[in-house]
């Protein structure tokens, strides 16, 4: 989150918005998000739909698998990628969808 | 006999052969090279003086707020007896506006999986890498384990980001800390250079 934090500058140069989301509870997101610096949206989802919606649901464990996704501006999943996020790719894969007009 | 003599030649040359492919093996590839008078360049990209005989080469290969590259070397007296420094150029915490402001972010993660009680020794406005940075220097203590560390962290930036430099030498609580380690640290942040812009830099100078 903190390297998301870092980066918000350039993903604002590339037209791309970031959102966080987990299945903790409001109360616990909104310290969490306070005592890191983050500024960007943190979404509670304690149900875990989106969980089915990006294949991200641990089988018997009430958290979110990590994975950073980019949708494109139409709504379509243009990169997905599990694990620690790989800050660089991420960039570089939002100014080439920048260039293309693709705008996330 | 002579039918003998050809298998025997024939292994023979096979054996020769193999021994000259293991002999002709790919040099392992290192992300440096050693230039005259002690200078490392590290992936043509930084440069700054070697340390001196003793410190082992540190290196995590990538990930979240892992450091670049540094090194290590262990002290006498036992564990937790190590001294490690290193570059970071991604240090805890998000604020690039302030080096006090990335201070506190740093200090609420930099040893965290350690329950220590930091005290700040000193605080105090340095040059690194040509420009102005942050040196803070701390003591870490864990009165259940029996151990202490003392720290260094300077904090510079590279373009609109802060990088970050650290030496941490851990002891057990009655022992002595070796002051010339943090002299080879000053003198490894004190020599960096770099020789081209960031992935960053470059990223926004080429839209």
């Amino acid at each position: 989150m903190e390297g998301h934090q870092r980066n918000l500058y350039l993903y604002d140069r590339f037209n791309a918005r970031v959102v966080g989301v987990s299945r903790d509870d409001v109360t616990t997101l909104k310290y969490w998000g306070k005592d890191l610096g983050v500024t960007f949206p943190l979404l509670s989802n304690i149900t875990g739909f989106l969980g089915v919606t990006f294949d991200t649901l641990v089988e018997g464990k009430p958290i979110f698998r990590r994975r950073t996704v980019i949708i494109d501006k139409t709504g379509i999943i243009r990169y997905s990628r599990d694990g620690s996020p790989d800050f660089k790719d991420i960039l570089l894969f939002l100014k080439k969808l920048n260039h293309e007009g693709g705008k996330p | 006999m002579m039918k003998k003599g050809l298998t025997i030649l024939f292994f023979l040359w096979v054996g020769v052969w193999l021994s000259g492919c293991a002999a002709m093996e790919t040099p392992k590839q290192v992300p440096y090279k050693v230039m005259p008078g002690g200078i490392v360049v590290w992936e043509d990209e930084i440069e700054f003086k070697i340390p001196p005989p003793g410190w082992k080469l540190l290196r995590v290969e990538s990930g979240e707020n892992d450091i670049n590259f540094g090194f290590m070397r262990s002290d006498p007296g036992g564990f937790p007896s190590v001294t490690t420094f290193a570059y970071d150029e991604e240090p805890f915490g998000c604020s690039a506006a302030s080096f006090e402001g990335r201070e506190r972010e740093f200090f609420k993660r930099f040893l965290f999986n350690a329950i220590l009680q930091f005290q700040i020794l000193e605080r105090k406005k340095v040059q690194v890498v040509g420009g102005e940075g942050l040196q803070v220097d701390v003591e870490g203590k864990d009165p259940v384990k029996g151990e202490k560390v003392r720290a260094r962290v300077v904090f510079g930036k590279r373009g609109d980001r802060i990088i970050g430099f650290y030496i941490t030498q851990w002891r057990t609580m009655d022992g002595v800390y070796d002051l010339s380690a943090f002299e080879v640290f000053d003198r490894f942040w004190g020599s960096f250079k770099f020789l081209k812009k960031s992935f960053y830099q470059t990223l926004v100078e080429n839209p």
